[in-house]
């Protein structure tokens, strides 16, 4: 009767919290209204900078022979995805907004990677062990102006995975212009853009509508790809990207290393 | 209509008292009981069972908010009605919330058999008191009102794993909450 009881006891909290609970306040959450203009405005002049940037590095424009194909899928279009909370271990999503697909690759090289810049915010997370996910939701609290929660997620993935039809997918963002690149520094090509999410006005909140930058860079020749999304603006995520220091496992992985052959793109669990 | 104004309705003992309370607060108090049993025709009596207890206790009572009183009603009713019913009747869904809460309580553990229910009550006040605003939403909406995750997801706008990740921590930090306020032996 443990859990009956304690059950039994949240029926008395305090009167605030259950009042405050009634309707989901994004303002509560978020920080003012005057914050969220003042990071888009600085989302605005970001991009113009980033574009500055590559310019001035001489980043070629790479939308011929680029590595990644995109396409938008019917709405009715199923993808078997994993998700370790469904009873099955799977589940069958459909209405994703963008599928991102590459070349078959028989082989791609496993990798590490570790950041060699992150935001002051971030900094804590430089660590000087290689990995392959690095989440930072955990630092949200440190960007009061997040819309989603997820200052930044990088992880990795290998083309051999989405052989075959795979896709790396958008789920719930619809992304805007698309951004086609060739980094010489780093022999990578790169994928970018800016993408929103709208949700309708329900019970409990008004409309609402989330946005996060996505950054995919790739080694076709390697056959890896890095994934960075998240809300600190898209210059500074390509300064991510730029930074980053890619180390090789030595191990190769086929198609068959991959019991699921699909992954969504936009944020993730911490 | 302010809170204020609905209750001096009450106070005034005018029947538009409850069609006001039922604009203002109906959807809330629907979901909780809805929430709880999954028996529609349950939860429509336990509606009308609250609506019922705030008639009768305003006056004398003017509580602060009225919404929290008339859902706390509601929440009271909807659990005694569940207990009440068959094993025929129970609801996944609900015995998913208690199954999480009793995550908080350690294997071989239990809550103190003498402790009053409001002690611990206060001792889960504290404990929301150290939360941000997010996740007191998401603690409350899910072992207040029995949401399930996937309402609080599309209320929050996050994604359900997401959530269920953070649900996971928070029943951890009362955990720790609750041993070490020696509520637990």
């Amino acid at each position: 009767m443990n859990r009956e009881k304690l059950f039994d006891a949240l029926a008395d909290v305090d009167e605030a919290y259950i009042a405050e609970a009634l309707r989901y306040s994004p303002e509560a959450s978020s920080g003012s209204s005057e914050r969220i203009v003042h990071l888009n405005k600085k989302r605005m002049i970001s991009f113009a900078l980033a574009a500055a940037l590559i310019l001035a590095l001489g980043v070629a424009a790479y939308a011929v022979f680029s590595t990644y194909s995109t396409r938008v899928p019917e709405p009715e279009e199923t993808f078997r995805i994993n998700w370790a909370e469904n009873a099955s271990g799977y589940i069958e999503w459909t209405d994703a907004k963008l599928a991102v697909t590459f070349p078959d690759t028989a082989e791609s090289k496993q990798i590490e990677f570790r950041p060699g810049w992150l935001p002051d915010e971030l900094s804590e997370l430089m660590v000087n062990k290689p990995l392959s996910r690095l989440t930072a939701e955990q630092l949200a609290y440190k960007f009061p102006g997040l819309s989603g929660g997820q200052p930044l997620l990088i992880e990795s993935y290998s083309m051999s995975m989405f052989n075959n039809g795979g896709a790396l997918l958008l789920l719930y963002y619809t992304p805007g212009e698309i951004i086609e690149e060739h980094w010489d520094e780093q022999n990578v090509d790169v994928m970018r853009f800016h993408c929103t999410m709208t949700l309708e006005a329900n019970d409990y909140a008004p409309e609402r509508t989330f946005e996060q930058d996505i950054l995919l860079m790739s080694n076709p020749e390697a056959g890896w790809i890095v994934c960075l999304n998240g809300e600190i603006g898209m210059d500074e995520l390509v300064k991510v990207a730029r930074n980053l220091e890619i180390f090789e496992t030595g191990t190769a992985l086929t198609y068959d290393d991959f019991e699921n052959h699909y992954a969504f793109m936009d944020g993730g669990v911490g | 209509m302010e809170d204020r104004e609905i209750i001096d309705l009450f106070f005034e003992r005018s029947e538009r008292a409850i069609r006001e309370l039922d604009s203002k607060y109906g959807k809330a108090v629907k979901a909780i009981a809805g929430n709880v049993l999954r028996d529609r025709q349950d939860a429509e009596e336990c509606v009308n069972d609250a609506y019922l207890g705030v008639w009768s206790s305003i006056p004398p009572q003017r509580p602060d908010s009225l919404g929290s009183y008339v859902c706390r009603i509601a929440r009271n009713q909807a659990i005694s009605r569940l207990r009440s019913n068959t094993a025929a009747k129970r609801n996944e869904g609900f015995d998913l919330v208690l199954d999480e809460l009793e995550e908080c309580i350690p294997s071989g553990i239990s809550v103190e058999a003498e402790l009053e229910g409001k002690e611990l009550a206060r001792a889960v006040d504290r404990f929301l008191a150290t939360l941000d605003y997010d996740d007191r939403f998401l603690f409350v909406r899910r072992y207040f009102f029995a949401d399930s995750v996937k309402q609080i997801a599309a209320a929050m706008g996050r994604r359900e794993n997401q959530l269920s990740v953070r649900l996971f921590r928070l029943r951890e930090k009362l955990r720790k909450t609750l041993v070490k306020e020696g509520l637990l032996v």
